[in-house]
């Protein structure tokens, strides 16, 4: 079974923590070869991870990290407006109901046919997100890979501005809006996977009974 | 128009389209404001043969896709294989460095040039488990596809794919099967789709040999399958192993 954490640096624990930054040095750093900094030579962690991120986090039944992702406020600084700017010929979205989707992260330890589920449970989880606390739209960074496996979510996603060459790679910036119809788009494009966590089932039972 | 404008509309109608021939009217609106002659949308499979629902949209001459038809290039095409190799949108002329060209090839090249077909520049699309395909833009005989419309061409190539994806049901063409695997069975698939002979999958896992055979027979019969390779490609195509998972010499 599947754990869904949605949290802050100051709510969550230093083990689910820990892992996740571990997880995002061996796939950002290791992996992807990102020139993003290290923190004692095995957490990837910079500037924004701070008391306003918040964090969707997969853990597997042991406590295995399974799957991460950062939101940002856009309020504030985040990636788009200070790391690339010249990615949006749009203006850039920002509002207390828009969030920046930062390090969508997939441990490197999935076997391919749990790493779609995870990348799918993760999807559902950061739309949840939105759904319970009224956010509209998220924006984010993509490699044209990426870019390409996003759209084919289901979701309304569209480019914020051309894509761009960065360090060897197409950088797109993209934005997502969240409507009531989102989990049915996702739903009809296969990708909807909620996760039954316990707090959510408490909340549905609470709801059910009055 | 500024590209950006062009992309940003074509979003919309994309999205909004719900046959092929209207996605076939929105490209060809686009590619004209952008003076861009020609697209291809096409699933990579031997459309002369394979009989699966595929995406296939283009406007290159008829001469061309007879031609195409006729050598069955949908899956040897250099085009096509090159964009096997490429994460996002490469141009014809840096095909050379990203695959070994046969003459068979060269032909190919040759071929499009007589037909009227110019340079061009071709986006990838990768869905994991389904069919690799590609968007591909090329201009009129002779000239040069420009350096400033890569980024948009980019951008439209990847929203006209998912329309295309959206509009064929691509996800229907393999539902998912109605008794997952078992863990055993998974792993002989793996080992046989390494290379390994039954008898020496039995010895990697600690089975017998008619163990493993019993298993794979079963994991046949759950995809509808009829032999190894076709299982390997089933298991590979819906993600339970993966290209990363085999171990392939760099």
């Amino acid at each position: 079974m599947v754990q869904l954490l949605d949290t802050t640096l100051k709510e969550a624990g230093d083990a689910a923590l820990n892992l996740m930054f571990a997880a995002r040095k061996s796939v950002f750093v290791d992996l992807l070869r990102w020139n993003v900094p290290v923190r004692d030579g095995c957490h990837e962690i910079d500037q924004f991870d701070d008391d306003h991120a918040r964090y969707l986090i997969l853990l597997a039944d042991d406590g295995r990290h399974l799957a991460s992702t950062r939101l940002l406020p856009t309020t504030r600084p985040h990636i788009l407006d200070t790391l690339f700017p010249n990615l949006c010929e749009h203006p850039l979205p920002r509002s207390p109901r828009t969030l920046e989707i930062t390090r969508f992260c997939l441990d490197r330890s999935l076997r391919a046919v749990d790493r779609r589920q995870v990348r799918d449970q993760l999807v559902t989880a950061i739309v949840e997100h939105a759904v319970e606390h009224g956010i509209t739209t998220y924006t984010g960074v993509a490699e044209m890979g990426w870019f390409q496996q996003i759209l084919s979510f289901g979701w309304d996603c569209r480019p914020l501005g051309l894509p761009t060459e960065h360090e060897g790679s197409m950088l797109c910036a993209l934005r997502i809006a969240i409507e009531a119809d989102t989990p049915r788009c996702l739903a009809r494009a296969g990708i909807w996977s909620p996760t039954a966590t316990p707090g959510l089932r408490e909340r549905r039972a609470t709801g059910a009974r009055g | 128009m500024p590209k950006l404008a062009v992309a940003d509309a074509f979003v919309d109608n994309a999205r909004a389209a719900s046959s092929e021939d209207e996605l076939f009217e929105l490209l060809s609106e686009c590619c004209k404001a952008m003076g861009i002659r020609y697209f291809a949308l096409v699933h990579h499979i031997d459309f002369g043969v394979d009989a699966a629902p595929a995406i296939r949209l283009h406007n290159y001459p008829k001469a061309w896709q007879h031609w195409f038809d006729e050598n069955r290039l949908g899956r040897s095409d250099p085009v096509h294989r090159a964009s096997q190799l490429a994460n996002y949108g490469f141009p014809w002329s840096a095909i050379p460095g990203m695959i070994t060209l046969t003459p068979a090839d060269l032909s190919v090249f040759a071929q499009a040039r007589i037909v009227g077909i110019g340079d061009g520049y071709t986006v990838p699309a990768h869905v994991p488990g389904e069919f690799t395909g590609s968007c591909s833009f090329a201009m009129g005989a002779g000239e040069a596809f420009p350096r400033d419309l890569h980024s948009v061409a980019q951008i439209l190539g990847g929203i006209a794919f998912d329309a295309a994806r959206r509009i064929t049901r691509i996800r229907e063409i393999w539902p998912p099967i109605e008794r997952p695997l078992t863990v055993r069975q998974r792993d002989c698939i793996l080992w046989s789709t390494r290379g390994k002979t039954d008898w020496e999958t039995g010895t990697i896992l600690g089975i017998s040999m008619g163990t493993v055979i019993q298993h794979l027979k079963h994991a046949r019969e759950r995809y509808d399958v009829h032999n190894k390779a076709e299982l390997s490609v089933r298991a590979l195509q819906g993600g339970l192993i993966a290209f990363s998972e085999l171990g392939l010499r760099r």
